[in-house]
């Protein structure tokens, strides 16, 4: 594959994220200068500086025009935009919307505005729902069928992908599934600690198959994305070379901790198939409401099978995805600890 | 055709006796028959339907769902959602009614069976070479020229996914060269039943089996209707029931052989939707020969026979919303998604009906693939340039984008749809002694009564994933062959 130099500016929104963090501290290495980083609050500044202390951090809301307007202001020169900004749990289910889609909305009028050289979008498998079948793997192009609020603000967002590329803009996007490595977040920390402890709750035969993608792994597959010249408009999954079963996730993280120093317990939580069932309606339910649930979400979805074909990005991108389950789980335990965080 | 020893034997020259009465003509019941007589022995067969000639009838058309088709196309198995199934019931069975299109059965499906159902006998090798021969005798060839335009909206839409597609070969010859529209299906009335009467055979239609005869544990004779209501009594030395995986399961329970007999039986649903696109394309009197693969075994498309009748009816669930639609047949075709389902289902044979009663349950998943089948089949029309789609279920709108296909997957259910079936079997199934829903021995035998074997559909261990035909055949050949090998036939009380 051949790749273009990297431009003169880099626009990175969600700067402070999960992704957004593992994304800066390699762009931090890499790109000596020409780095915007758009954060949402005061307090994300001094992580961003710490990961790369030559960007220059912008404070503002992608659903707020005018702190967008600010991040594009007087650049000059290529300028490539890395849109990372989303809600994946909010308070409130109307933040889905405001945020992830007309969010996307905003950050790609203003890159159109500014003649950006391409925008890589960061999508989700959510848009499209889960595999009828644990042998069901997604492919290139699928169908939408969107899980809940959250997977329909993220369709909404690749819809608005689409108009902006039928406008001219040379707009692409990345879709990861659930991601794990370092830089996560305090709900990946009780993961860990569950599995430790012997109480992550299996549902069902733990057959499901899941597909992930180590940070690092996407982090390759987002620079592909910008910097591989392709038709506009295309989209590629981005994960670990194969879906992992949930039983094997379980051993492998059980596995890693062992590894890594930390006595684990076997797990023996077994969740009959239908409290993921129950779970689900309760998820919608309350969705309904206009409210969100977390730890309901997540165990109503942890019963399914979410598994994605990444051959399109290996053809197209070169993608190889360096790092797999086991040691991308040390290296994320080796993170929470250097972070002093307990599990 | 006008050649006698093409068509049935009118009663009168039938004996009352046969060494080996053959009830069926179908894919199971011909090439058995064929063999056995080839072998020297007397046989007959019974067949309930009529003898109709290739050519005599439209392939797909109204006319021929009312002469070769059961109960004139309208068999629906119970359930939720209930499951409209079609039978070929003429001389031939279903291969005179069905797409001819020729899946050789994957050699993987052949040693999962040997090994999930102790079927240490079952030689995929062997099964190949049989599957040689039958592709010889039914001149199973891909069309010539060009594909028809349905078929071809299938290999571009899949092309565009970059999805798996294949045109599927048929058993049909094409005598006038190139036009792919001519072909002459090689059906069982064409190939194995001509075999069977020249090698000495009798074939009697319009008569209906009624039960087994038993004396002592043994079959003795059939007690058989005809179509003028006359009753008889055949007495022969063996039975080889091909009646199909419906009516075969029926006959013996009505016999009194009821263990493991039609308890699983197998099916491949199917639901459908309609396509319109900005050119003329329908092809009434035939169907696609190209199948989307991609998700095979688990999903399969294609495309359904689509006369105006069928397109009609394809846009029945909806039709406040796609009546007015159908003044466009012209531009329109109907399609499927197959799914290899986890549900099973019975056939039980009720005192003082001539049917069965059939049930069937699709599970929670089979549900999903249903409607996740569905639609990737709408994603494959948009790609090949379809301006609308319209999916059959009840409550369905109008497809005619990506945001409109995620629409359709919010409504779909398959208690709403249309789900249909053409491919019946499992509900004898061949099994070793060490499996649990075995119906008859490796070879077809029924445990118990040595002198009555199955050899049609009923004894496929599950859905294949494919078109059964050429299993079905390859199977009875195996059978029939492994039975004269060891000379069952020759033996009165086998």
């Amino acid at each position: 594959m051949i790749s273009r130099l990297a431009p003169d500016v880099t626009v990175v929104t969600g700067a402070a994220g999960w992704l957004g963090s593992a994304l800066m501290a390699r762009l931090g290495a890499q790109r000596p200068d020409g780095l915007v980083a758009l954060v949402h609050d005061e307090t994300d500044r001094d992580a961003v500086l710490t990961l790369a202390p030559q960007a220059r951090v912008v404070v503002g809301d992608v659903s707020d025009r005018s702190g967008i307007d600010a991040l594009f202001a007087g650049l000059t020169g290529d300028v490539d935009v890395i849109h990372t900004a989303g809600v994946i749990h909010p308070r409130r289910v109307a933040d889905f919307e405001t945020v992830n889609s007309i969010g996307t909305a905003n950050v790609l009028a203003a890159a159109a505005r500014a003649g950006a050289r391409r925008v890589v979008h960061v999508s989700s498998n959510s848009p499209f729902g889960t595999n009828p079948d644990v042998t069901d793997v997604f492919r290139g192009d699928e169908p939408y069928d969107p899980y809940y609020g959250y997977g329909r603000s993220k369709m909404h967002a690749e819809g608005h992908v689409a108009d902006a590329v039928e406008r001219g803009l040379d707009a692409v996007i990345v879709r990861p599934p659930w991601f794990y490595g370092p830089h996560q977040p305090a709900r990946q920390t009780t993961f860990f600690t569950m599995i430790r402890k012997g109480r992550f709750p299996v549902i069902g035969s733990g057959r499901q198959r899941r597909s992930m993608v180590y940070v690092d792994n996407l982090v390759d597959g987002v620079l592909l994305a910008e910097l591989v010249p392709t038709a506009p408009g295309r989209a590629w999954w981005i994960a670990d070379e194969r879906p992992y079963e949930l039983n094997e996730i379980v051993d492998t993280v059980g596995r890693a901790l062992r590894d890594e120093g930390f006595d684990v317990r076997p797990n023996r939580t077994r969740v009959p198939a239908i409290v993921g069932r129950v779970a689900e309606f309760a998820d919608a339910a309350i969705q309904r409401t206009g409210r969100y649930q977390q730890a309901v979400h997540v165990l109503g979805e942890m019963d399914k099978t979410i598994a994605v074909d990444i051959s399109s990005a290996t053809t197209e991108l070169g993608y190889r995805p360096a790092v797999a389950l086991h040691d991308g789980m040390r290296a994320s335990i080796r993170w929470c600890r250097d972070q002093g965080i307990l599990l | 055709m006008s050649d006698v020893t093409h068509t049935a034997t009118p009663w009168p020259a039938a004996n009352s006796s046969a060494e080996v009465v053959v009830v069926g003509s179908g894919a199971g019941g011909a090439p058995t028959a064929a063999l056995l007589a080839e072998a020297g022995l007397d046989v007959l067969v019974i067949e309930e339907g009529p003898w109709v000639a290739q050519g005599e009838v439209v392939p797909f058309s109204l006319d021929q769902m009312h002469r070769q088709y059961r109960s004139r196309g309208v068999t629906v198995a119970l359930g939720k959602p209930s499951i409209a199934y079609t039978e070929g019931r003429c001389a031939g069975g279903g291969s005179e009614i069905n797409s001819g299109l020729y899946w050789r059965p994957p050699a993987s499906l052949l040693s999962r069976w040997r090994d999930e159902y102790d079927l240490a006998t079952l030689d995929p090798d062997e099964v190949e070479r049989i599957l040689d021969e039958i592709e010889v005798a039914l001149s199973v060839q891909l069309v010539p020229g060009a594909p028809t335009a349905p078929s071809e909206v299938l290999r571009r839409g899949a092309a565009a996914l970059g999805w798996r597609h294949d045109e599927v070969p048929r058993w049909m010859t094409y005598p006038d060269g190139d036009d792919a529209s001519r072909g002459r299906r090689q059906s069982m009335t064409e190939t194995y039943l001509p075999r069977a009467t020249q090698a000495g055979a009798r074939i009697v239609t319009g008569a209906r089996v009624d039960r087994i005869t038993m004396r002592a544990g043994h079959a003795n004779g059939v007690d058989v209707t005809t179509d003028d209501d006359a009753r008889r009594h055949i007495a022969c030395r063996h039975v080889v029931v091909c009646a199909g995986a419906i009516h075969t399961p029926a006959l013996l329970q009505r016999s009194g052989i009821r263990r493991n007999v039609g308890a699983s039986l197998a099916i491949h649903p199917t639901v459908k939707l309609a396509a319109r696109f900005p050119e003329t394309m329908n092809v009434p009197d035939d169907v696609p020969v190209h199948q989307v693969k991609e998700f095979a075994p688990l999903l399969s498309f294609g495309g359904s026979a689509s006369h105006p009748g069928l397109v009609a009816l394809s846009l029945a669930d909806a039709w406040d919303r796609f009546g007015s639609r159908i003044v466009d047949w012209e531009r329109m075709s109907v399609y499927y998604a197959a799914i290899t389902p986890q549900g099973r289902g019975r056939v039980r044979a009720l005192p003082g009906f001539a049917d069965p009663l059939v049930t069937y349950r699709l599970t929670r998943r089979d549900q999903a693939l249903l409607g996740r089948g569905l639609a990737r089949l709408s994603l494959v029309m948009l790609e090949a340039g379809a301006d609308e789609v319209y999916p059959s279920f009840r409550g369905a709108s109008v497809v005619s984008s990506r945001s409109d296909v995620a629409e359709q997957q919010r409504q779909f259910s398959a208690t709403r749809a249309t789900v249909m079936s053409v491919h019946l079997c499992s509900t004898v199934p061949l099994g070793g002694t060490r499996s649990a829903q075995r119906g008859t021995d490796e070879w077809g035998a029924v445990p118990g009564v040595g002198n009555v074997t199955v050899n049609d559909a009923s004894l496929l261990p599950d859905a294949p994933g494919v078109n059964p035909q050429a299993t079905v055949m390859a199977l009875a050949i195996r059978n029939t062959r492994h039975h004269l090998a060891t000379d069952r036939f020759a033996r009165s009380d086998a």
